[in-house]
């Protein structure tokens, strides 16, 4: 057999065996996605303010982009209309963030991020649906591939 | 004998031959790099060495007879210097990577199983990234790896 025949062969994605979380209950990509959506403002804030930084900070905008996207379409699918007035309604999106002013704080700040990222999403991989968890899963491996370009 | 836990028996088949498959990539490439990519490829054959250990003990544990290594495998492209080298073990990364998330797709939320799946995804994942930055290929990261 070839290598790389396994990819022709590959899974098939099965987007619509995912059930839907308890009603009333924050969806468990709800934190996930906003994450990513913070980890994005904070790159680019890092890629403008430290140019040694920019393609890892850029790469790590784009990937976490990608995230927010992927998590927020499925948050979507499960719940396709605005969700009811509740108490536990996300607090609006923070302002701007600026980056540190020395280039060590802000890589740390990105490996901060991006450690953060993965420890998150691999503890919701072992709980959440085959789609989610493999969607998770993706974003953890995600995470720790930035990790070694970071380091 | 019925499989004792609701392992996906298929993927974790599919697995175990990227796993072996990769591990038949890291003997070749070994033959063309030196220096410290070298010493990281013993490194990273030996981590495949682990994983597809473990994805025999998975599938022996639920009563399946593991897949057997391929006397040997085609290429995507003759192997003849240090940058086809890493693009062949990319390729079994890459491979590697998509078996163990298709594990997590289809399989049971089981702790052990999506453990397994998940540590050998991210390490598939770091080590392709690894070998990018080694072949100076941008961007070094995929947003989703093991995503079809």
């Amino acid at each position: 057999m070839a290598v790389g025949a396994l990819l022709v062969a590959g899974p098939t994605t099965v987007a619509g065996c995912a059930s839907p979380p308890v009603p009333e209950q924050p969806d468990p990509l709800e934190r996930p996605a906003q994450r990513a959506e913070s980890d994005v403002a904070m790159a680019q804030a890092v890629a403008n303010a430290h140019p040694a930084l920019a393609t890892a900070a850029r790469s790590v905008a784009t990937d976490r982009q990608a995230h927010a996207a992927a998590l927020r379409a499925e948050l979507r699918r499960v719940r396709p209309s605005p969700a009811p007035a509740s108490s536990s309604a996300p607090p609006p999106p923070p302002p701007a963030p600026i980056a540190a002013a020395r280039r060590s704080a802000a890589q740390g700040e990105l490996v901060g991020a991006m450690r953060a990222a993965q420890d998150e999403a691999t503890g919701l991989v072992g709980a959440l649906p085959g789609y989610r968890a493999a969607l998770l899963a993706s974003v953890a491996a995600c995470c720790a591939s930035h990790l070694t370009v970071l380091s | 004998m019925p499989p004792r836990a609701p392992v996906p028996v298929d993927a974790l088949q599919r697995a175990l031959a990227a796993e072996h498959a990769a591990v038949w990539a890291y003997g070749l490439a070994g033959a063309f790099l030196v220096g410290k990519p070298a010493a990281q490829l013993t490194e990273a054959a030996a981590a495949h060495q682990t994983r597809r250990d473990s994805a025999e003990r998975l599938l022996t544990d639920a009563g399946a007879q593991p897949v057997q290594a391929e006397p040997g495998y085609l290429t995507p492209e003759p192997v003849t210097d240090s940058t086809s080298a890493l693009r062949l073990v990319l390729t079994a990364e890459t491979d590697a990577a998509a078996a163990w998330r298709s594990v997590i797709e289809v399989g049971p939320a089981e702790p052990v199983l999506r453990g397994t799946a998940l540590d050998a995804l991210t390490a598939a994942a770091v080590q392709a990234t690894h070998w990018r930055v080694v072949a100076g290929s941008e961007p070094a990261t995929v947003p989703f790896p093991g995503a079809p």
